[in-house]
Parts: structure tokens; sequence; C-alpha cells
């Protein structure tokens, strides 16, 4: 079952690739929309059968591949991976239906997206280590593409500075994976046979450096996150939508996966810093999006922000922010891509992204009046506002994390209240006001066009009224995953719960 | 500071300005002269009689069987009260006769004209007084009410006449535009400057017509506007309108501010430049806007013609109601250069030197007081 | 039956979404071709509905005990978040009080706002601004009312938004929103604290918590955690220093307004009174409020003065009310607090509705602009002196009891406070008297030349709550809320009474007296703009917040540029791989691609040889 979530669109893509070029760009579109939106009902009969009870791997694989190597095609989900991987495929869905109808090369576009939906579903399935880190490097080349052939005019230079960024990322998670396998003289990459690893704490911390680090660059963290602008910038939107959606959370899951799962009495040790860390990339991300002028790049260092949250709650890692965690993943993915999409549809219109120069968009008549309110909706949804998924994402991380750090995390929420002055910027100015004269006569917007971002809009809002519908899958997995976990969070928990326990005795 | 080099060379709206100027002295009109602005002008004219004389049938209806009703829920029903037309009023399928009271506010509040004067004499508040006391026979209430505030209920009879005022306006008006539209469908109308003749025929016309209201309440009828008032539909009813509609109005709460600290509106009236001659078309069909319901009551009669153009935009009908409120704004500047060719001192095709250099002045201002109207920008489109 | 709507009465918020939903078609522009009134009219019916279904509630609850509605919205790990609602006779009652005043409002809108084509958005914001208030005051939780008070706080931009064309309103709506989510972002932190301390979020649990004996906590996290709870409540009624958004949210319009300066004032206010257990283990905590307060009251009643705007007049003196109330809750008198709330909001409102009409028939907000309106305009000239009355200290109506019981109330007062109510009094009357002679009295100026009385759909608000001003002191006797006659201590209340009429006098022998010269100038000029100005708050917060936003934003962009990416570029890892010209789009792009892909599949090469390499080299060890 889980096979067919990376065969059907692998199998697309070679399909989509022998298709005649005599046909024209829709064939490939629609073959390759009903393709992906095959994966989204594989992926809600997953759904169904899925027990969230569970805190192990379910639908496991497992087939014999480079025995020697230690290489073997072991597939499983659990509880943190599902929800990723259900929004790969409906934001995959979403930015092939927003994808330019009348694209140069559509064979060649199409082929690369289901390759990259292919191999982020490979990655979020894998259980072998080494075949994780297979999909993290295929999904590579298909992105690495799709912005050079399809981006801005400064496409080459955003690409290769993605690539070499991410090259990086991949050797040093290379490095971090056989460096374990080697020390602890591991004969298969197997996750669950690595993870019992005992190695000195020292030796632990040097691997889980490797990691962080690799990780850090896909998540991004500041400082490796300056290729991410760029990326966003000169990537077409549905490739942003993407990048924002899915594959930066690549990053935070490897690092749950592997820095938080395998290596957790180091990662215990590190916990503080990494909470500090948090609390510079939220601060950094946001205050550096305040002074952006370009919507894409304020939305791109927004991710940076947020995405730092989810750090923040791994450092924690407690169980009720680990769940957070999650949730912050989908709510971010979720809410990056709207506001992608947004801004993409008022590029695609006016054929500028200036804050400065836009004027006025909401305007009933000649402006963009949906996707100015559902930008004000996304806007919204960024900064917490109840009523949102985000909201609930960033108040169980703030919550799960306040025990063991406090300070760091009322650090933290001082960058959902930049979030609020940026975006309000943003909004203010671009939508409020009179239409400015240099945008007066723009093209007419479809109901067609506007319904990825309808679509998406609604999910945050019923993941906002109901963010049990989210949790429900993960609660098991992350407190399992941390549950073994000596952390202080533990310790203050403890306190808690007896200060809790002193307090229902007062009760008569 | 630049310091400016030669005298001579003007900025580029005066020169525009200028050439207005000799263009209304050639028997042209405010508004350029081309076959797309005959079609917009004459289809909207057509269009907006439609409405107009929706407009003032209710003006009318209002002024005569409305007069001091303290609850009037049925008024804009002109009279016939059905299930089915409630319905529709509810669902708002129904002309906006509220545009219409805005004119009248804006008329009432500007004042201007021996209508405006007459209001405060002694002759109309005992005329007034009269219907009143005749309106609230049975009602010691509203009696006793009256007597503590005597400019209550006064204040009440004189918005009745303004209604009254209006409608009768309208009335002209309307039957003018749609005669227009008539004589353009017959080939008669070929020009901008054709429709700008026929407005002022109309208006030189009608110019003398008295404006009278009176009430029935039971069975007597009371004068409000009598005709001994000698109330004329040009000087007291057109130009007024022209001034408080199309010059002044109201600064729209969806542009302007009304803080009083940050001082945006004049305190002086008469510098109010919020008309239709000068509002800005490109909000409309927003919040705050008060025409977006004159444009949305057009909507609904546009001539094939006229909608065709429309089509053929970039928006197609998504943004009708500002492209009818750039043609409704062409329109009445057609008619603002017949009210102003009518109101010239000489005969506009005079060729006595003197008369030509008065008319060249009295142009000159009235094209001065345009400048910052929406003028400029008609000349290119 | 009765159990039923007890038990639904959660639909009372729901209501007014419900209506809010329902006017999308029309705000969303997909119905066109007719007009968006019927969303009003869809509005007015849920309002009507909430308030009949609160009447109802309301009338069986009285004389009941509490009774509590647990519904389960979120569990996961150790958290409980159920939404608790509290059906009390006064809980509902501020329901009833809040879409009674709603209905009104959006009757006076359905004539205030006749020619305004975005009256779909606008009944929707009023309906959503409605359902968040209705659930504050149900809300047994905190977590519920933290969020609603952020629902509030985003209608409130929306609705100051309204005139999203209008320049000011671009900033007023955006201060609005920022200042009040600073209010709100504190009080997050309060309740992320509070969750972790106790483990429950509803406020029954937390009196408890923090009545009971064994809460030990430190006195320093008790103070900072009760300073984060009031942060919200502070901003929400524009308390000092949180009161910037106040006077720019004057540009929203006035039916938003009415609600604004009754009713969502009181909901911030309410929440504050519903946190006073946990406040109270702070002492500093209180006497911040008292500070605050204190400064609100007299301090805005100053600025009230000096504002030739007529909304900003009045809404300054609507901070300076709830100044009283922050002063009552910081005494612990959480009574006193609700019934200062319930006359302030009818008499408040009615005064709003009141100018409201002044403003739709003179198209003007300038005090120095208008008078002579007395005579053409009873219903709204009686509604304006009734409100007034209202408010103030004026036996017998009902802000005289009110702060009656403030002075004589069993509580023992300091005699400052007793300074503070007086004056506070004293200034209101001369502000309220000062608008009313420039509004109603004198002479006829060019603007108020014309001014019909309004129609009935404004009218009938103002008759309606011109009746429930006269009979609120009725209404406190019922509920036994007002001392016998022989409890009164006529010290006090003739010291009250003094206070309003020497106000008042004072106010009608400068403004309603034509001997005058108007404007009136200020024998010291500074003081004049500086109170004109609100205390130059605009300014310090551009000198200090913004600034230091900006700036931070500034340096971090600056560093991101030259620093961070410098130094990626200089390490010349591009150069490295793609030659000289990699950094624009000079190069060939298909080498690019092919070595691209070469990388990618050495390094996959590597990945799967790598094993097998250590697998020798384990052997060679």
């Amino acid at each position: 079952m889980l096979s067919a979530l990376i065969w059907i669109p692998l199998l697309g893509a070679v399909l989509v690739t022998l298709l005649p070029s005599a046909w024209g760009a829709s064939y490939p579109r629609f073959l390759s929309l009903g393709l992906i939106g095959a994966t989204v009902i594989v992926s809600i009969l997953l759904g169904i059968q899925f027990d969230p009870s569970l805190s192990d791997f379910q639908f496991t694989e497992q087939l014999p591949w480079i025995e020697p190597l230690g290489l073997n095609y072991q597939l499983g989900v659990d509880g943190l991976a599902f929800p990723l991987l259900v929004m790969n495929a409906v934001l995959t869905l979403i930015a092939l239906w927003s994808s330019d109808r009348f694209t140069v090369r559509p064979r060649l576009y199409y082929t690369l997206m289901l390759l990259l939906n292919a191999s982020v579903s490979g990655a979020f399935l894998a259980q072998n280590v080494l075949l994780f880190f297979i999909f993290y490097e295929i999904e590579l080349i298909p992105l690495y593409l799709l912005i050079a052939i399809w981006g801005g005019p400064r496409r080459g230079y955003a690409a290769t500075k993605f690539l070499i960024y991410t090259a990086v990322s991949g050797v040093l998670i290379l490095i971090a994976f056989l460096g374990l396998a080697w020390l602890t003289g591991s004969t298969t990459f197997d996750y669950a046979v690595l993870k019992q690893q005992t190695l000195p704490l020292t030796v632990q911390v040097a691997l889980l450096g490797a990691l962080l680090v690799g990780f850090g660059i896909k998540i991004p963290l500041v400082p490796f996150h300056t290729w991410l602008p760029d990326a966003h910038v000169e990537a077409s939107t549905p490739i942003s939508v993407l990048l924002a959606g899915v594959l930066l959370k690549l990053g935070t899951y490897g690092l749950f996966r592997f820095g938080l799962g395998m290596f957790p009495d180091a990662w215990v040790l590190l916990s503080p810093w990494l909470a500090s860390w948090a609390v510079v990339s939220v601060l950094y991300g946001s205050f550096t999006a305040i002074a952006q002028k370009d919507m894409k790049k304020m939305v791109a260092y927004s991710s940076i922000g947020h995405m730092g949250f989810i750090l923040l709650a791994g450092a924690a890692a407690s169980p009720l922010s680990m769940l957070g965690a999650v949730m912050q993943m989908v709510s971010h993915g979720l809410i990056s891509g709207l506001l992608f999409l947004l801004v993409g549809g008022v590029y695609a219109k006016t054929g500028s992204r200036d804050i400065d120069l836009l004027r006025g968009l909401l305007n009933p008549e000649r402006g963009l009046p949906v996707l100015g309110s559902l930008m004000v909706l996304g806007a919204m949804a960024s900064a917490g506002i109840p009523g949102m998924v985000g909201f609930m994402a960033e108040f169980l991380v703030f919550r799960g994390s306040f025990p063991v750090f406090p300070v760091q995390t009322l650090l933290c929420m001082i960058g959902t209240g930049l979030t609020a002055v940026y975006l309000l910027l943003l909004v203010n100015k671009v939508f409020f006001g009179r239409l400015s004269e240099s945008v007066m006569n723009l093209p007419r917007v479809r109901w067609a066009e506007r319904l990825p971002a309808i679509s998406l809009a609604l999910l945050v809002v019923t993941f906002g009224i109901q963010p049990i519908w989210l949790s429900r899958w993960t609660e098991v997995s992350t407190t399992t995953l941390v549950s073994h976990f000596p952390t202080i969070a533990q310790v203050t928990a403890a306190q808690t719960a007896a200060n809790s326990d002193r307090s229902e005795e007062r009760m008569p | 500071m630049p310091q400016k080099t030669g005298q001579t060379v003007l900025p580029p709206a005066s020169q525009t300005l200028e050439e207005i100027v000799r263009r209304l002295e050639t028997g042209g009109a405010l508004l350029p002269n081309s076959p797309d602005n005959l079609i917009e002008v004459v289809g909207i004219l057509k269009s907006y009689g439609e409405v107009l004389n929706a407009y003032r049938l209710n003006l009318t209806y209002i002024a005569e069987y409305q007069f001091l009703v303290l609850f009037p829920f049925f008024k804009y029903f002109n009279g016939e009260v059905t299930a089915s037309k409630l319905l529709r009023h509810w669902w708002h399928d129904r002309i906006n006769y509220e545009f219409s009271e805005y004119c009248m506010k804006a008329m009432f509040w500007h004042g201007g004209g021996k209508l405006d004067d007459y209001l405060d004499s002694d002759e109309f508040r005992q005329l007034a007084q009269k219907a009143i006391q005749a309106k609230l026979a049975g009602n010691p209430l509203m009696l006793g009410c009256n007597r503590l505030f005597p400019e209550f209920l006064l204040e009440q009879v004189r918005v009745m006449a303004y209604y009254s005022a209006l409608g009768q306006f309208w009335t002209v008006m309307s039957a003018m535009f749609l005669d227009l539209s008539d004589r353009y469908d017959r080939g008669e109308i070929q020009s901008i400057g054709d429709v700008v003749d026929h407005i002022l025929v109309g208006l030189v016309e009608a110019a003398s017509k008295p404006i009278v209201y009176q009430v029935k309440i039971g069975n007597q009828t009371y004068d409000i506007l009598p005709a001994s008032a000698g109330l004329t539909f040009l000087m007291d009813t057109a130009v007024p309108y022209v001034e408080a509609v199309f010059f002044r109005s109201f600064p729209f709460r969806g542009t302007v501010t009304y803080n009083a600290q940050s001082h945006q509106i004049s305190a002086d009236q008469s510098q109010f430049c919020y008309g239709a001659l000068y509002a800005d078309p490109l909000p409309i069909g927003g919040a705050g806007i008060p025409p977006t319901l004159l444009m949305q009551d057009m909507t609904h009669f546009l001539p094939e013609y006229l909608h065709d153009l429309y089509r053929m935009g970039l928006r197609g009908e998504e943004d009708l109601r500002v492209k009818i409120c750039i043609s409704f704004q062409k329109s009445m500047f057609c008619v603002t250069t017949a009210a102003i060719l009518g109101l010239a001192p000489y005969p506009i095709t005079t060729t006595n030197p003197t008369e030509q250099q008065a008319n060249h002045i009295y142009l000159g201002s009235w094209v001065k007081r345009l400048a910052d109207s929406r003028l400029i920008t008609l000349q290119n489109d | 039956m009765h159990e039923f709507l007890i038990q639904t009465s959660w639909w009372i918020p729901t209501y007014g979404l419900i209506g809010a939903v329902l006017t999308l078609p029309w705000s969303m522009g997909i119905i066109r071709r007719t007009g968006p009134r019927p969303a009003a009219y869809f509005n007015l019916l849920m309002t009507l509905l909430s308030l009949a279904h609160s009447v109802w509630v309301w009338q069986m609850t009285l004389g009941q005990p509490h009774q509590l509605l647990e519904f389960q919205w979120f569990r996961a790990v150790d958290l409980d978040l159920s939404f608790s609602l509290e059906i009390s006779p006064v809980s509902v009652g501020a329901a009833v009080l809040i879409t009674g005043l709603s209905l009104l409002a959006q009757l006076y809108a359905l004539g205030y706002m006749e020619i305004d084509w975005g009256l779909a958005r606008f009944f929707g914001l009023m309906g959503f601004f409605e359902g968040a208030m209705t659930g504050i005051v149900l809300s047994d939780s905190l977590f519920l009312s933290y969020a609603l008070l952020e629902m509030l706080t985003l209608s409130t931009y929306l609705l100051v938004g309204f005139w999203y064309v209008q320049p000011l309103v671009v900033t007023a709506a955006r201060d609005a929103f920022l200042t009040k989510r600073v209010g709100d972002l504190i009080l997050l932190m309060g309740v992320v604290a509070v969750s972790t301390f106790t483990g429950s979020l509803n406020f029954s649990d937390l009196t408890q918590w923090a009545w009971a004996e064994t809460t030990v906590l430190d006195p320093n996290v008790a103070t900072l955690l009760g300073l984060a709870l009031i942060a919200g409540p502070v901003g929400k009624c524009a308390q000092f220093p949180l009161h910037l958004w106040l006077d720019e949210a004057m540009e929203g319009p006035n039916p938003a307004s009415i609600l604004r300066n009754s009713v969502v004032v009181a909901c911030g206010a309410y929440v504050l009174i519903k946190l006073q257990p946990v406040l109270s283990l702070s002492p500093v905590v209180l006497n911040v409020l008292l500070i605050l307060g204190t400064m609100t009251a007299i301090g805005a009643a100053l600025v009230a003065i000096a504002q030739i705007d007529i909304k900003r007049a009045l809404s300054h003196s609507t901070n300076s009310y709830l100044g009283l109330v922050f002063i009552a809750v910081g005494m612990g008198q959480t009574e006193l607090a609700l019934i200062l709330l319930f006359t302030h909001a009818i008499t408040k409102a009615l005064i709003f509705l009141s100018v409201g009409g002044v403003m739709n028939v003179t198209y003007t907000q300038d005090l120095t602009e208008m008078g002579g309106l007395a005579s053409r305009m009873p219903f709204t000239t009686g509604a304006y002196i009734i409100g007034a009355m209202g408010v103030l200290a004026m036996p017998p109506l009902g802000g005289f009891w009110a702060m009656l019981q403030w002075i004589d109330g069993l509580w023992v007062v300091p005699l400052w406070l007793d300074i503070v109510v007086l004056l506070f009094n004293g200034l209101t009357a001369f502000s309220l008297m000062r608008v009313f002679g420039l509004v109603f009295m004198g002479e006829v100026k060019p603007k108020t030349r014309r001014a019909p009385e309004v129609g009935w759909a404004q009218a009938v608000p103002m008759v309606a709550l011109v009746i429930l001003t006269l009979l609120m002191p009725l209404m406190l006797y019922r509920w036994g809320l007002l001392p016998g006659w022989s409890a009164v201590n006529w010290r006090v209340a003739i010291s009250l009474m003094l206070s309003t009429l020497v106000g008042a006098g004072l106010g009608a022998w400068i403004y309603a007296n034509s001997g005058w010269e108007k404007p009136i100038r200020f024998p010291w000029k500074p003081v004049q703009v500086l109170l004109a100005e609100d205390f130059g708050i605009l300014r310090i917060y551009q000198l200090s917040v913004v600034l230091v936003v900006s700036l931070l934003s500034k340096l971090a962009a600056w560093i991101d540029r030259y620093i961070v990416d410098g130094m990626v570029n200089l390490v010349g890892l591009f150069t490295l791989v793609s030659g000289e010209g990699l950094k624009y789009s000079g190069f060939g792009k298909s080498q690019l691609y092919v070595m691209t892909i070469l990388l990618a599949m050495a390094l996959i090469g590597v990945v799967l040889s790598f094993p097998f390499l250590s697998h020798l080299m384990s052997i060679a060890s």
C-alpha cells in the first residue's frame, strides 16, 4: 500500500515523458493531476486503516535490496510521518492545479513534479536510513531543475545556490549515517536497529552535530538559510508552494526522526543550545521579514521564523511540544502554501511583488478582492489568530516548551507578534488604499484560479476549528518518540502533576 | 528651488484647459468628440434616463403621499404593496432609491437658489404650519413636540419640498435623456456636439417651468411651494442641483476621513469638490462610495450596444460599474457643457468681439473651476 | 424545553457567526445582480434569535445557582482544553445586553449606512463581533476567552478597516490591530504560564487554585503572571499605555463605534473581572491596576475635553470610565465593576446613537462646525441628554447609584480614590456638557443649517435606549443592587451631585454661552496641544517601539544581506563549482544540468559503495 505512494507518481513520471509531444500541454497536466489525485485517494484509504493508537510503524513493507550494503527497501509510516505524507499529496495536487497551463516544456515539467512527489513520499516512508538518504538526494534533482528551468530572471544563481547548500546538507547527513553505522559496527542501515546504539556521548554529540547542520540547512535555520529566500523568489509559484509546504519539512522530519530519535542523550545535552538557536532563528527571520519589500521574500523569511518554532518544540522534547511541532509542520505547510499561492496570484496578474508599488488591490471591481480577502485570512492564520490552524499549533508548541525553556519560549512568542507586524504591513500596503495607477487594468481572475487558495484556506480554518482532527494521528507516536527521554520536561511535568494533584485535593 | 525659465511655458494642464475653452467657443463640448465617447454618452444617458424616471416617480410619490409619515416603511413601494413586491424588496432586487434621497439631501444641505431662500421665509412657515396642523390633527403628542421644538417638523416639511423639487427636476431630465436616446436610435445624433445641443434645447425649453408643491391632507389641498413664490426650473432646481450634486456633494466616507483633527474636509461648503464631476471612479463598488448605488441601478438598463462595448474590456463584466461610472462622468460633462452654455452671458455663436471676450472670461472661469475634476483625465481616454 | 434551551445556550454566540457566514455570497461578490441588503436582514434575524434565546435562558437562570456546561474540544497528552460555559444570571444577562445592543446597533446601521454598498461585509463583521462578545461573557474558560478576545481584535481590525480605501483607515486599522495584539500576546504568555502552573484553564478552577492556601507562588512569578494577564484587558479597554489605537479606531463606521464604546470595552473588563482572583495573588498587580486605572480615568477625561472631533471626544471619555472599572477590579470590587459596566454600556451606546444622528445630518464630526441642533432634532437631543445624565452621577439614573456605591459601599475606600471618582465625574460632566453646548446649543452654523431629524431606523433604537436608561434604576432596584433610602449617605450623595453640577455648570457657562468666543483657547497653548494629541502618545510610540522594531529589522536585513549571505558568496563555493558567470544567468544551462545530475549520481554512488568499503576496512582491521 505504501509503495503505491512512491510508485504511482514514479511510473506516472515515466508515462508523462512518453507522451507524444504533439499532444500539447493539457495531456501531461491532466495525467499528472489524475495520478496525484490517485495518491491523495490512497492517502485517504491509508488514513481510514491507520490506527492512531499504535506507536509502532504501520503498513510496513520490507524487501531485500542490496543486503551487503545493509540497504533494504523498508517502508513504514507512523503518526510523525503520516500527516506530512498526506500533505505532500495534497499540496502537490494543488501545485499541479495552479501550474501555468501554457508552460514551456510541459512534459519535462510534469515529469519532474511527479518525481519530486515520489521522492518526498519515499523519504517520509523510508525505514532504512540509507534509503531515506537516497530519496532525500533524489528529490534535489527535480527541484533543482524546476527552479533552474521555470524560474525567474536569476534562476541560475538561485538554483545553484540551492543545489550546493543541499548537497552539503546531504554530505553531512551521509557522514552522520555512515559514521553511525561504522562506529556501531552495524551491518544494516535499518532504522530500528541503528536506534539501539549505545555510543559514547561525545561521539553521539559529534554525529548529532553533523545531522543538525545537515538538516538545519534544509529547515532552514539561521545562519544556513540564505539559499531559501533566493530559491523562493526565483521559483515559480507551484514550486514555492511545494518548497515551503513540503520540502522544508524534510528537514524537521529528518531532525526528529534521526537526530532526536537516534541520539536522545546527545539531544538532551544540546537541547538548551537548540532552544536558543530556535530563538535566534525565529527572531532573526521575523525581523528580516519586516524589512523586505518583495512579498515573496517576506513570506520566505517568515518561513524561517516559523520553522524555528519547530526547533524550539523539538528542543523541549515534551510529548506536548512534539505534538505541537508536528502540527506546526502541517500548519506551516498549509499557511505558507496559501501565502505563496496568493503572492503568486498577485504577481501573475500585476507583474509585481513590490509592496511599495502595489496598492489597493482589494478594489472590488478592478482589483483582486477575493485573493485579497484570502490574504487577510492567510496573514491572520500565520500571525496565530485563533480559529485557524496556526494558533493551535503554536499554542501547543509554546505550552509544551514553556515548562522546559520558559525564557526561550517567551522570546519565541515575540516572533508571533512580529509576524503580525510584517504581514499586516503587507496587507495594508498592498491591499488597502486606493488602487494604484500602475495596476488599474488587471486581467480577470477566474474561480478556477482561486480554487487552490480557497481549498487551502478551508483546510486552514477547518483544522483551526477542529485541531483534534490533526492531532489525533500524531499524539501517540510523538509521545512514544520522547517517552524514554530523561529530560527536564518530565521533571517539570512531574512537578506540575503534583501541583494539580494538590489542587484536586482541595476541591470538595 | 530650481527657477522656472521662460514665462510662456505653461504647465500641460493649463494648456489643456486653454484648448478646452477654445473648443467650447467653437461649438464643442467639455468632452472631446469621438465615436466611442458618443456611444458611451448616449448609451449611458439612456440607462440613466430610465433610472431617473424611477427615481423621480418615487420622489414625487414620497412628497405627495408620505408627507410627515413617522414610519415610512413602504416609502419605496410607490403605493403598491404586494407580497411579491415585498419579497423582491427584501431580496434587494430593486432600484436603489436611497441614492435619489442622497442627491436630494445634497441639494438640501448645500442650498442655493430661491427655493432655499423661500424655505426660510415667513410665508413658507405659515403654509407649512397649516399643513402640519392638518396632518397631525389627531396626534397631540406630535403637536406638543411641534410646539416644543418649533423647527423639528418644519425641517421635515422643507425636506419634503426638496423631495418634490428634485422629482420635478428629474421629470424633465429623464424625458430629455430618453428622447435623446430615441433620436440617436433614429440616427439624428451624430456627435457629442449634438448631444449637448439636445440637452441645451431641452433646458432652455423648460427653463421657466414653475416649481410648485402641494400636498393633499384629508380632502384639502395645502400649498407648500405655491406658484406665487415664483420658483422656476432652471434657476431654482437645475442650477442648485448642478452645484450641489455635480460640483460639491459630500465627501465619501469610503475615501475621505471625517476626523476633525486631520482637517481633510473644508469648513467652507463652497470649497467642497466631491461631486459627480470630481469623484474618482476607481473605488466604485466598494464600501462607503454612495454613487455605487446609481451605477448598480444603471447596470439593469444598459442598451445592448453599450453593454457589448463594456464586455470587450479586459475584465469583461467584472468591472462593469467602474466602466459605467466613467461613461456617466463623460455624459455629465456633456450636461454640464449644456448648462454652462445655457447660462453664458451671450450666445456662444456671437461674432461681437466684446461679447466674445465676456464669453471667454466666463468660460475660462468655469473651466478653471473644473481643473481638478475628472475633466483632464477624460480628454485622453 | 427549559433544559433544552439551557443545554443549547452555546447557540447564543453561534447565531452571530452563522449570520456572518450567510453574508459571504454578497461580500465575496458572488451575488452581484441584486444588492446586499438580504445579508443585513439575515444578521438582524440571527441577532434577534440570539436575543430571544438569551432572554429566555436568562429568565430561567434568575435565582438559580450557577450552571457549568462543558464541551470537550481538544485533549492531547496532559492538556485538556474543554470549553466551559457559565450559565448564570450575570453571564447570560451580559449576553442579553450584548445581543440587545447589537440588535439596536444593526437596526441603526440599516439607516445610517443605507447608501453604503459594503453593507454585507459590515453586517457580517457585526455578526462576528457579536458572536465573539457573547462567547466571552458566557465563557468560563480562560483559553476560550483568550481565543475570543483575539477574534475581537481581528474583527476590530476589519471593522476599523471597513472603508479600506481611505488613507487614515489604512494606518488606523493596522495600529488598532498591532496595539491590541501586543496586549493579547502578553496575555497569551500569561495563559501559557497559568496553564502550566494549574493544568486547567477554567476560571472556576483558576479561582479555586488562587484561593487555595496550598498555592505557593514565588511573588515575582505571581507579579509577572498577573501583569501578563492584565495586558490583554488593558489593550482591549484602551487603558494607558495601550490606548494608542482608540483614537484612530474612530475611523470605523459609527454603528461599530456604538458597540465598541459600550460592550466591546466591557468584554475586556469582563475578562479582567473573571481573572481577579488570580490577579489578587500579587498585591503589585492590584496596585498596577489602580495606577493604570487612575491615570486613564483622569488623563483620558482631560484629553476628551481637548478633542474637537465629536467621536473622539466621547471615546476618550469611554476610556476614562473604563479606568474606573479597572480601579474597582484593583480594589477587588467585582460586583461594583459589573454595575459600572452595565450602566456605562447602555448610556454610552445611547450617546453614540445620538451623536451618529448628528454626524449623519451635518456631514461633519468637527465640534467647532456645529451648533443649534436642539430645536430641529428633538429625539437626538433628548437621547443625548438622557444618555449623558445616565453616565454621570445624576440621580435618579444609573450612573449615580454606581458611583454612590463606590464611595459609600461596604468597603473602606482610601480618600484619594474618593477624590478620583469626584474628579472623574466632574471632568466628565464638563466634557459632556461641552459637547452638548457645542452641538445642540448656540448659533446655527452653515453645516448645521439644514438638519432634519433622523429616520425611523435610527430613531427607534434611540427611543428604546432612552426607555432602558430611564428604567435602569428600577432594574438595579429589582436586582437588589440599590441601597435603601435610609442607607444612603447624604453627604456622599450630595458631594457626588455637586461634582456633576459644578462640572456641567462650568461646561454650560463656557460652551452653552454665546458670550464666550469660540473656539475656546486655553490660556496655555502647549497644554491644549498636548491634550488634543493625547499626551503625544503617537510620537512616544514612534520614538520607542516602532523605532526599535524598525531599526532591528533593518539591522537584521543588513546582516543577512552583507554578512551572512556575503560570507557565503565569499567562501567561493559558487566559483568553485561553476566558474565566473554563475551568479547571474550568463552560463550554459545544459552543461549545468548535466553536471548536476552527474554530481548527484556520484553522491549516490558513494552512498551505495561506502558500506562495502567500510566492510572491507573492517575486515582489514
